[in-house]
């Protein structure tokens, strides 16, 4: 940033650019230094909604909230999975048609994972039953 | 990131089952259970020593997951709403 200030300076000394078109160039300059507004409130909770309407037992509303950190403390439970289960583990995941490696499921890697989730919806609609996940 | 370290120290649990006027709203003190459970955790220690041995599982990092995960679920809140009855639990 500085050597564009300093270059439009040289400019301005030089006389190839007058004053009020460096301050215009400064300007510039400045307004493509500042940081661009992000979204970096961390995603807390997973909200499960479900409106259900049975027949028999009627109308149920359940209304669940999971913190975040029980999905972070999950994964670091699977540290402590010693490597011959791993392997079982993955062995089965093959089986089932899921190519998964669980070895590669580490603090780091989830932490992308949740910043996915932010944009997560899952609405299931029947006539029975809403189901809404999300996150917040 | 933090990371919480201790686990839920109490919940609250509201109740409304059918055929009652009013609800009943309960606040538990889950402290007092960990501290029953931690001479038994206590006692445990060997035991689980010799089973980390047998198993080949690093206890120390068993024992901070298994924290970790009970620490987690501070937060977490269910409620379920059927035509008379009602239950809402919180842990704190």
């Amino acid at each position: 940033m500085h050597d564009n200030r300093r270059q439009i300076l040289d400019m301005l000394a030089q006389g190839k650019i007058n004053s009020d078109e460096a301050e215009r160039l400064i300007a510039a300059l400045e307004r493509s230094d500042m940081p661009v507004a992000r979204d970096t409130s961390a995603v807390k909770y997973l909200r499960v909604l479900v409106d259900a309407n049975d027949e028999q037992e009627g109308p149920t509303k359940v209304n669940v909230r999971v913190p975040m950190q029980l999905l972070r403390a999950g994964v670091r439970l699977t540290g402590v999975i010693p490597d011959r289960a791993r392997e079982q583990v993955n062995e089965a995941l093959r089986k089932e048609g899921i190519p998964f490696d669980i070895n590669k499921l580490t603090p780091d890697n989830l932490e992308d994972m949740i910043e996915q989730l932010r944009d997560l919806s899952v609405d299931v609609d029947n006539e029975r039953a809403k189901v809404r996940v999300f996150c917040e | 990131m933090t990371q919480e370290i201790l686990p839920p120290l109490s919940a609250s649990l509201h109740v409304k089952p059918a055929g009652w006027r009013f609800g009943l709203k309960l606040w538990l003190p889950l402290f007092l259970l960990w501290l029953l459970l931690i001479p038994l955790l206590i006692l445990a220690l060997p035991l689980l020593f010799v089973g980390s041995l047998i198993f080949r599982f690093n206890l120390w990092r068993s024992l901070r997951a298994a924290n970790g995960v009970l620490a987690a679920t501070r937060g977490s809140e269910v409620e379920v709403d059927k035509r008379d009855t009602s239950v809402f639990i919180k842990l704190h």
